[in-house]
């Protein structure tokens, strides 16, 4: 029963700890930019780039920018998939596709960066980027000879309109939103003014969270502070107002929709702003940070009032859209890795993937490989993993497998390119996140970034001049 | 008329199917709909993106929203 109990607690502390310090300036803005990318970038803006006739070197970036630009959730990806594979670009811009949208989206990328840290999204998005258009050019070269005639059988197809520049504009200052609120540098974090409010009840209250959720740095419990939990109740009384006033935006604006985006801005400034508690009050200290992002959440609003009312409810319904969709499984996920991390010892961890060898780094990848989690709950197992001492190289190879290599991406894949297109892409992919791994945990233990790049670059090299002689050999062969 | 709504069940596409048939009630066309969610047929058409709008095998918007005002026109002038 006392276990029972032990679990449910670090359940509660692990969700408790997400929405106060990851949920609210983080993923609220990614949410908004999500949305925003969705309503108000026709996808045939990008798309335009991946034609058939495209040049290999406009190809291969558009197919990496609309993997991160699109396709947030799977239901994009697939029908894109297909469609620039059997219209477009071919095998190797569709490769590259897959295999940077689940990685590099802008929520994955925001998420990653707030809960592992600017590193860790940062060497995500490069080596999902090199690696991406790595293989879709292996890909391509090693199939060849099937892209050109299904190539010859396909279809010009429909060419569309461009983004316009309002909003683009828009999209821009919502992203400077998402990093104001997210980035640690001294300009962002340094303290501008304090103001003290006497407020007997704060301390006592701040004793009783840390009784009820302790810190545990080891452990990697953040606790809960209180402006942490105001931020937690500001959140659901959001959900709730959201729930028809963001649900049922694209019937009209109604008063709902006005009440909750109130309470956004007003939730986000307040999270901005840094409180502590004193021994006789609270001391609410003003940063850059505060700043910033009130400042960016004004210029939104004036922003905002010269789009067409069709526009902006196109963009609230699929802001809120996705947050029904990747939400409640996020918060389910961090819930039960709360729980799941109290069986695990960091002994088992430490002795499998401890230290950057090629044997940790497969683990990462075999793990990443044969469970399958939703969309982003990979951020919060990978927290988990690291806390209970992994070496940031597996970690990434994990990080890299994880989303590549669900059992759906799989299947999709399987049915739109065939069985041993998909194989060889899977082996290609469990391949490369081992060697990502491997070369971001020596990174990590100190190797210098150009040897690394050198060493990877002559690897790429050889594994594609492999390929070319083996094609030349063959195709000398057969005629 | 015949309408099509090319998806692969994503909200976007239910969302445009459901605004498709309100144009349509609301002015007394007489339309079937058909929502096809088989990529294979969906690649047919010249689409590289859903959702698509389909009339009378016709792609007249494919991978966004359009509006209602659009969809007006569309229907108004077969």
């Amino acid at each position: 029963m006392e276990l029972f109990y032990a679990a449910l607690q670090s359940g509660f502390a692990s969700l408790a700890s997400y929405l106060a310090a990851h949920v609210l300036l983080c993923l609220v803005p990614a949410f908004f930019v999500a949305g925003a990318l969705s309503a108000l970038v026709p996808q045939q803006s990008i798309v335009r780039f991946l034609g058939p006739d495209a040049p290999r070197w406009i190809a291969y970036p558009a197919a990496a920018g609309a993997g991160s630009l699109l396709a947030v959730c799977s239901c994009t990806v697939q029908p894109l998939f297909a469609g620039i594979y059997s219209k477009g670009a071919g095998l190797g811009p569709a490769i590259t596709f897959l295999f940077f949208a689940p990685a590099a989206n802008i929520l994955a990328l925001s998420y990653t960066g707030v809960a592992l840290g600017a590193d860790f999204a940062i060497a995500r998005l490069v080596l999902s980027l090199s690696f991406g258009i790595g293989i879709g050019m292996i890909m391509a070269l090693l199939f060849r000879g099937d892209d050109a005639t299904r190539l010859a059988n396909a279809a010009p197809f429909v060419s569309g309109e461009g983004i316009s520049r309002q909003s683009v504009i828009f999209l821009l200052t919502l992203i400077a939103l998402l990093v104001a609120g997210t980035l640690k540098i001294d300009l962002l974090t340094a303290q501008l003014t304090t103001f003290d409010f006497a407020l007997p009840a704060a301390l006592p209250a701040q004793q009783l969270l840390d009784r009820l959720l302790p810190v545990d740095a080891i452990k990697g419990n953040e606790g809960l502070s209180l402006q942490g939990v105001i931020l937690i109740f500001l959140l659901m009384l959001i959900g709730v107002t959201a729930l028809r006033g963001l649900g049922k935006v694209d019937e009209g604006f109604n008063w709902l929709t006005k009440l909750s985006l109130s309470l956004i801005v007003t939730t986000l400034i307040f999270a901005a702003l840094g409180i502590q508690t004193t021994a006789d009050g609270v001391m609410i200290a003003v940063t850059g940070r505060s700043i910033a992002v009130a400042a960016l959440l004004v210029l939104l609003i004036l922003l905002a009032r010269r789009f067409e009312a069709w526009d902006l409810q196109q963009w609230l319904w699929e802001t809120w859209h996705f947050v029904c969709l990747i939400f409640p499984l996020l918060i389910v996920g961090v819930f039960l890795v709360g729980i799941i991390r109290l069986f695990i010892h960091p002994e088992w961890i430490q002795a499998i993937a401890g230290t950057n060898t090629i044997t940790g780094n497969l683990a990462g990848v075999i793990f990443g490989v044969f469970m399958y989690f939703p969309t982003l709950v990979e951020v919060p197992i990978a927290k988990m993993f690291l806390s209970l001492g992994m070496h940031p190289g597996p970690l990434i190879a994990y990080l890299m497998a994880d989303p590549e290599l669900s059992l759906q991406s799989i299947l999709i894949t399987s049915v739109i390119i065939g069985k041993l297109k998909t194989w060889t892409y899977v082996g290609f992919v469990a391949l490369f996140s081992t060697i990502s791994g491997l070369a971001y945990g020596a990174w990590v233990d100190g190797t210098p970034v150009a040897v690394l790049a050198l060493l990877i670059a002559t690897f790429v090299g050889l594994v594609i001049a492999t390929l070319y002689f083996v094609d030349k050999r063959r195709s000398s062969i057969t005629g | 008329m015949n309408i099509k709504i090319l998806g692969s069940g994503c909200a976007k596409c239910k969302r445009l199917e459901q605004l498709t048939r309100e144009v349509a009630i609301e002015h007394g066309i007489n339309a079937q709909f058909e929502h096809v969610y088989d990529i294979a047929k969906i690649m047919e058409y010249p689409v590289l993106s859903t959702p698509a709008l389909v009339i009378d095998e016709e792609v007249k918007v494919a991978g966004r929203m359009p509006s209602k005002d659009e969809i007006e026109h569309w229907l108004a002038k077969p």
